[in-house]
C-alpha cells in the first residue's frame, strides 16, 4: 500500500506533488465544513469543538447484526433510565450475544455494573470495550471521554481515588458538559 | 361396649347367685320340716334328696365353673380389645403422621429445569439458518393451518410472512410480553418485523428460552407445579367426571362406588371397575405400592380418611393435580397436569382447552396405554367419552360439547431430550455453587438459564456423531467394540467465555466421562502456537518475527533422560523455513528448534496465561504438544487469541431462578483478562490464518467456508489423538477425537477432527463467516524478502508484505546494506495524510 517502489523522472514527480497538494486542499476543506456542520446539528454534547458520542447515532449503522444488537443496547439504556436495571443488563447481554464484536455493548454494560458498584467488573468490560474500539476503527476522542471517565469512576469506586480523579479530570477536559459532574447517567449515552 | 357388656354380664352374675342362695335356703327348710314328719319312708326319701343335693351341687359346681370360664373369657376379650384398640390407634397415628408429614413438607421433589440463551430476532437475519419455526415448535408452538385469529402459543405460514403469537416469558428480571408479530420474509432473510398491536416496525424480537434438559433424581420423575388457580376449571370438571364424580361429597372414601364397582366386577367375573376416590389415588401415589392387595387397600381407605379429615378439598385436590402420573418423556415420567400440558399440547395448563382437558383427564386411566402420541385414535375415543360424561353431569353444555368433540387431536411434537446435551449439564452443575447440591437441583424446581445456543448444540451432537461414524468406518470394521471411537466438540464465544455447545462423548447413557471437561489428552501440534506466541512477545523481547527464518534441519536436544531428537511428520528436512511456513505445514523440527531458544519456561508461563491449567512438564518434547490438557483449556487459551490477547473465563450460566419466581443466583458476563499485547496476539491469528488458507488445515477452505477464519491441526505420535481448533472473531471450536484407552485411530486430524469443525461451522454459521479479524493499534505492515526475511527495498528480487509489532520489523536489507529511506520506513504522502485526518 506504500507504493515505495515507483520509479519516475521529475516531470512525474512534480505532477505527484500538485495532486497531492490538491487533494489535502480539498480533504482539509471537507474537514471544516464537517466538523462546522457536527457544530450546528445541536446534537451530542460539545466539548473541545467536537462532541461526546451517544448511542442514538450509531443504531442503524453497519450489518443487521450490529444494528439489532445496537438497538438491544439503546432498549437497555432506556431500562436503565427508567430504573429497570434488571432488564438493562438483560439487554446489554443480549446485545453481546448478537453481535459479541459491538463496542458499545461493553461500553454500556460497564456503565450499569459500575451503577451497581462493580468497579472490577466495569474496568474489565471497558477494557474489552476500549479494545473492540480500537480495532472496530471506531476509537477516537468522542469514545474516549466515557472510556476515561468511566475508568476514572471505577478507579475510584475501588479505592484508587487520585487516580480516578485524573482520569476523570482528562474526562472532564474532553466533554466538560457531560462530565462535569463526574457522572455519565444512562440518558446521556443514549 | 366390650367394657360395658362385659360389666352388664358381671351384674348378672351377681343377682344370679343372690337367687340361689335364697333358693338353698328355702330348700333346707323344707328337709328339715321333711325329717320330722317321716320313718323308712322318709329315710328313702332322705336318701333321694342328698342324691338330688348331689346332683345339684354338681350342676350348681358346672355352672360355677362356666360362668367362671365366661368371666376369664370376657376378661381376655377386653384386654384383646383394649390392646387391639391400642395397636389400631398406634397404626392410624402412624400413618397420620406419615401422611403429616408429607403433607406438611415438601410434597413434590420438581427436577430443575435447564433453558438454553434466548434467540434473538431480527431484520437481516437467515430465518432458515436459525430454524425459526423449528425454535417455535420446540417451545409448544403450534401451527394454525386454518387461519383466522392466531391464540396465544399459535403461528401461521403464509406465503411470504410468518404470522406469531408470542406468549409472554416470565422471567423475574428479563420478561417479555405477549405480542402478535409478522414476520415479513424475502431473499432468505427476514426483511421485516411488524407488531400486528400496532402495524410498528419492530427491530429484534427475543424469543424465550428453549427448555433443553433437567435434573432428575433417581426416580426420573418431571413435574411442573400448578396452583389451582392457575387450572382452568373444565380440567377439574373433566378429572371428576371420569374418575370420582362425588368427590366434593365423600370423605376420602366413596362406599356408593364401592358397592357399585363391586357389583360390576361380580357381574363381570373380572375386576372391572375400581372404586378409589381422587383422595385414595393421591394416597396410593404418594404413599403406596401399586400391589392390589387387601391389606393395601385397607391403608389407602384408612389413609384417605384421615388426609380428607386433616385436609381440605381444594388441598387435596391441587396435591393430585400435581402428583398424578400422565406419560412419558423418553425415560423420564411425566407428574402432574401442568407438566403434561407441555408434554402432549406445548403449553401452560392455564391454556388448555376444553378438548385438551378431557383428554388429560382421559389418559388417567393408563397413560401408556391411551397415549395421544402412540395411540391417538384411542386417546381421542376415551376423550370423547370423557366430554359425553363432562356432558351428562352438566358440566358443558351441548354446544361446548359438539365444539370440543370436533376439535383435532393437535398434540405437540415430541422432542426428547439427547442425551448429549447431558455433557453440557454436568459442566454446568460444576460450575454452579456448591449449595445447589444433586439433591436441591432434582427437587426444588429451580430454572437455571444457561448459555447453551440449542441450534449450535445440536449442530455439534450431529457434526460429532456423524465424524465419528465416518472415521470408524474407514479405519476399523469392529464398529461393535465396546472402546469405540469418542469425541468430544466444545464451542464458546471467544469475548465472554460462554460455552455455546458441549457434546462431551458419543453417548452419554454408555459414558458419562465428559471428554470436554475431564479429560486431559496429549494436545500434539495445536500447542504450536503457544510456543510461536512466546517467541513473538515482545514484552520479554521478541524470540522471533513474521520474518523470521527457522532451520529445519536434524536437531538433538540433551536432556536428563537422554537425546532428543525430533523429526517431521515426513521424517525430511527443508533447510530453511520461515516462520509462517513452519506453523501453517506444522513442522516439528522448527518449532522445537525455535522453542530451545525462547526458553520451555517462558512456554509455560505463556501456556498458562493464555488459559492453559493443566500443568505442563518441563521438558523440550513440550513445543511439539506432548503436555496433556482438556479440549476446555484449549478453546480457552485459542479464544484468547481470537479475543486481541484478553482471557475470558468460561461460563455455562446466566442465572438461577427459584420456583417462586425469584432470582436466587445471578453469574452477571464477566469481562475478560488481557493476558497478551493485543498486536501480538493479531500475529498469533494472522498466523492461524494462513495454516486454514495454504497450510494443514486447507481443507476448510476447500468445504466452501469463506471470511476470516483462522486454526489450528493437532496430530499426535502414532495418531492416537486428533484434533483442531478453529476460530472466527465470534466463536471458537475445538474437536477432539481418540480412543479412551489411547490406541492409534488411522488417519490425521486432517482427515478426522476438521471435516467435523467444517461440518459444525458450515450448519451454524453458513458458507460465509460474519466480521473480520481486525488489526489493533502497534502493528506495521512492511515489505521483506521472503527469502532472507531482511527488510526489502528497492532491488530486492521478491518483495512480501508481512506484520510486525511496531518497532520489531527487520533491521537487514535486500540487498544487503541498502539504505532504508524514508519512504521506505514511511507510510506514503497520502495514507499520512488520511492517517492524520481520521487516526488509521
Amino acid at each position: 500500500m506504500n507504493g515505495g517502489a515507483s520509479t519516475g523522472g521529475s516531470g512525474r514527480r512534480s505532477g505527484r506533488a500538485l495532486v497531492a497538494l490538491a487533494c489535502v486542499v480539498v480533504l482539509h476543506c471537507s474537514l471544516i465544513v464537517m466538523l462546522a456542520g457536527c457544530g450546528m446539528t445541536g446534537r451530542g454534547h460539545r466539548y473541545g469543538g467536537a462532541e461526546s458520542m451517544r448511542l442514538s447515532e450509531v443504531v442503524g449503522q453497519g450489518d443487521p447484526a450490529r444494528r439489532a444488537s445496537t438497538r438491544l443496547v439503546a432498549q437497555g439504556l432506556e431500562a436503565d433510565a427508567a430504573g429497570a436495571a434488571e432488564q438493562a443488563q438483560g439487554g446489554y447481554e443480549r446485545a453481546i450475544q448478537v453481535d459479541p464484536t459491538n463496542p458499545y455493548a461493553y461500553l454500556a454494560l460497564a456503565r450499569h455494573r459500575l451503577d451497581a458498584s462493580d468497579s472490577g467488573g466495569a474496568i474489565e468490560l471497558l477494557d474489552q470495550a476500549a479494545a473492540l474500539f480500537e480495532t472496530e476503527g471506531l476509537a477516537g476522542p468522542r469514545v474516549s471521554a466515557h472510556l476515561i471517565g468511566l475508568r476514572g469512576r471505577a478507579l475510584h469506586s475501588a479505592g484508587r481515588g487520585q487516580d480516578g480523579v485524573l482520569y476523570l479530570e482528562r474526562a472532564r477536559e474532553l466533554a466538560p458538559v457531560v462530565w462535569r459532574d463526574g457522572y455519565l447517567s444512562a440518558e446521556e449515552l443514549r | 361396649m366390650i367394657g360395658k357388656k362385659a360389666g352388664a354380664k358381671k351384674r348378672a352374675g351377681s343377682k344370679g347367685r343372690a337367687r340361689k342362695a335364697s333358693a338353698g335356703k328355702r330348700v333346707t327348710g323344707g328337709k328339715t320340716g321333711g325329717g320330722r314328719t317321716t320313718g323308712k319312708k322318709g329315710g328313702k326319701k332322705t336318701a333321694q334328696r342328698s342324691a338330688g343335693r348331689t346332683l345339684r351341687r354338681r350342676a350348681e359346681a358346672r355352672r360355677t365353673r362356666l360362668i367362671g370360664g365366661l368371666r376369664w373369657l370376657a376378661r381376655f376379650v377386653a384386654v384383646g380389645a383394649f390392646a387391639l384398640g391400642l395397636w389400631l390407634s398406634s397404626w392410624v397415628l402412624d400413618l397420620d403422621r406419615l401422611v403429616v408429614a408429607r403433607f406438611e413438607g415438601r410434597r413434590f421433589a420438581v427436577p430443575s429445569k435447564v433453558y438454553s440463551a434466548p434467540l434473538v430476532v431480527y431484520p437481516g437475519m437467515d430465518w432458515q439458518r436459525i430454524d425459526l419455526s423449528g425454535w417455535l415448535l420446540r417451545l409448544g408452538y403450534r401451527e394454525q393451518p386454518e387461519g383466522g385469529e392466531l391464540a396465544a402459543g399459535r403461528f401461521e405460514w403464509r406465503p411470504g410472512e410468518l404470522r406469531v403469537h408470542l406468549r409472554a416469558f416470565d422471567h423475574p428480571l428479563r420478561p417479555e410480553p405477549a405480542r402478535r408479530l409478522v414476520l415479513r420474509l424475502g431473499e432468505g432473510v427476514i426483511q421485516q418485523v411488524v407488531d400486528l398491536q400496532d402495524y410498528s416496525a419492530v427491530d429484534v424480537v427475543v424469543l424465550e428460552p428453549e427448555p433443553v434438559s433437567a435434573f432428575l433424581g433417581s426416580n426420573r420423575e418431571q413435574r411442573d407445579l400448578v396452583m389451582l388457580d392457575q387450572v382452568p376449571r373444565h380440567l377439574v370438571n373433566a378429572i371428576y367426571a371420569v374418575e370420582d364424580r362425588r368427590f366434593e361429597r365423600h370423605h376420602g372414601v366413596d362406599v356408593r362406588r364401592v358397592v357399585g364397582a363391586l357389583l360390576a366386577n361380580l357381574r363381570a367375573g373380572r375386576i372391572e371397575q375400581g372404586g378409589s376416590t381422587l383422595t385414595q389415588q393421591l394416597v396410593k401415589n404418594f404413599f403406596l405400592t401399586p400391589e392390589r392387595t387387601l391389606e393395601r387397600k385397607g391403608r389407602e381407605a384408612v389413609m384417605a380418611l384421615i388426609v380428607e379429615a386433616r385436609y381440605g378439598k381444594e388441598e387435596i385436590l391441587e396435591a393430585y393435580l400435581n402428583e398424578i402420573y400422565l406419560g412419558q418423556r423418553g425415560s423420564t415420567a411425566v407428574h402432574g397436569v401442568g407438566e403434561a400440558a407441555r408434554l402432549y399440547f406445548g403449553k401452560s395448563a392455564t391454556d388448555l382447552s376444553v378438548a385438551e382437558s378431557a383428554l388429560i383427564a382421559a389418559i388417567i386411566q393408563s397413560p401408556n396405554g391411551i397415549s395421544p402420541h402412540r395411540r391417538p385414535e384411542r386417546a381421542t375415543a376415551r376423550r370423547d367419552l370423557v366430554l359425553e360424561l363432562m356432558h351428562e353431569q352438566g358440566h358443558i353444555d351441548d354446544r361446548e360439547l359438539s365444539r370440543a368433540v370436533a376439535e383435532p387431536l393437535r398434540v405437540a411434537a415430541v422432542s426428547p431430550e439427547s442425551g448429549e446435551v447431558r455433557y453440557f449439564l454436568d459442566a454446568l452443575s460444576q460450575q454452579l455453587p456448591e449449595v445447589y447440591d444433586e439433591a436441591v437441583l432434582a427437587s426444588e424446581g429451580l430454572r437455571i438459564y444457561s448459555t447453551l445456543d440449542p441450534r449450535m448444540q445440536r449442530a455439534a451432537a450431529r457434526a460429532l456423531r456423524a465424524g465419528l461414524e465416518r472415521v470408524e468406518g474407514r479405519v476399523s470394521d469392529d464398529v461393535e467394540s465396546r472402546d469405540r471411537l469418542q469425541g468430544c466438540l466444545l464451542a464458546l464465544r471467544p469475548q465472554t467465555g460462554e460455552v455455546l455447545a458441549l457434546v462431551g462423548g458419543r453417548d452419554y447413557g454408555a459414558s458419562q466421562f465428559n471428554r470436554c471437561t475431564q479429560a486431559r489428552r496429549q494436545v500434539g501440534s495445536v500447542f504450536k502456537p503457544f510456543v510461536y506466541v512466546a517467541a513473538l512477545d515482545p514484552t520479554s523481547g521478541p524470540a522471533a518475527t513474521l520474518a523470521s527464518q527457522l532451520e529445519d534441519a536434524p536437531l538433538v536436544v540433551d536432556t536428563p533422560a537422554g537425546t532428543w531428537s525430533p523429526e517431521n511428520y515426513d521424517h525430511s528436512f527443508r533447510g530453511v523455513v520461515s516462520l509462517r511456513e513452519a506453523i501453517e505445514r506444522s513442522l516439528n523440527v522448527p518449532a522445537a528448534r525455535l522453542a530451545q531458544h525462547v526458553g520451555v519456561d517462558r512456554i509455560i508461563t505463556m501456556a498458562h496465561a493464555l488459559g492453559i491449567s493443566s500443568p505442563l512438564p518441563r521438558v523440550p518434547s513440550l513445543a511439539l504438544g506432548t503436555a496433556e490438557v482438556s479440549p476446555i483449556e484449549i478453546a480457552r487459551a485459542y479464544a484468547t487469541l481470537a479475543n486481541g490477547g484478553r482471557r475470558p473465563t468460561p461460563r455455562t450460566f446466566v442465572d438461577v431462578v427459584e420456583a417462586g419466581g425469584m432470582a436466587h443466583e445471578n453469574r452477571p458476563l464477566e469481562g475478560s483478562v488481557s493476558v497478551l499485547d493485543p498486536a501480538t496476539a493479531y500475529l498469533a491469528v494472522s498466523l492461524l490464518e494462513g495454516v486454514v488458507d495454504r497450510g494443514t488445515a486447507a481443507r476448510v477452505r476447500a468445504s466452501g467456508l469463506t471470511g476470516p477464519i483462522a486454526g489450528k491441526t493437532g496430530t499426535t505420535d502414532e495418531e492416537y489423538d486428533l484434533w483442531f481448533v478453529g476460530f472466527t472473531p465470534e466463536l471458537v471450536a475445538v474437536v477432539w477425537l481418540g480412543y479412551d484407552e489411547p490406541r492409534s485411530i488411522g488417519r490425521p486430524s486432517s482427515y478426522g477432527a476438521l471435516p467435523i469443525w467444517t461440518d459444525f461451522m458450515k450448519e451454524v454459521v453458513g458458507s460465509r463467516v460474519r466480521g473480520a479479524f481486525r488489526r489493533p493499534a502497534g502493528i506495521e505492515e512492511v515489505e521483506i524478502d521472503p527469502l532472507s526475511g531482511a527488510r526489502a527495498l528497492r532491488g530486492c528480487p521478491q518483495h512480501r508484505r508481512e506484520l510486525f509489532v511496531r518497532g520489531t520489523a527487520p533491521v537487514e536489507t535486500c540487498p544487503p546494506g541498502a539504505a532504508v529511506r524514508d519512504r521506505d520506513r514511511r507510510p506514503g504522502f497520502f495514507r499520512r495524510t488520511l492517517k492524520g485526518l481520521f487516526g488509521r
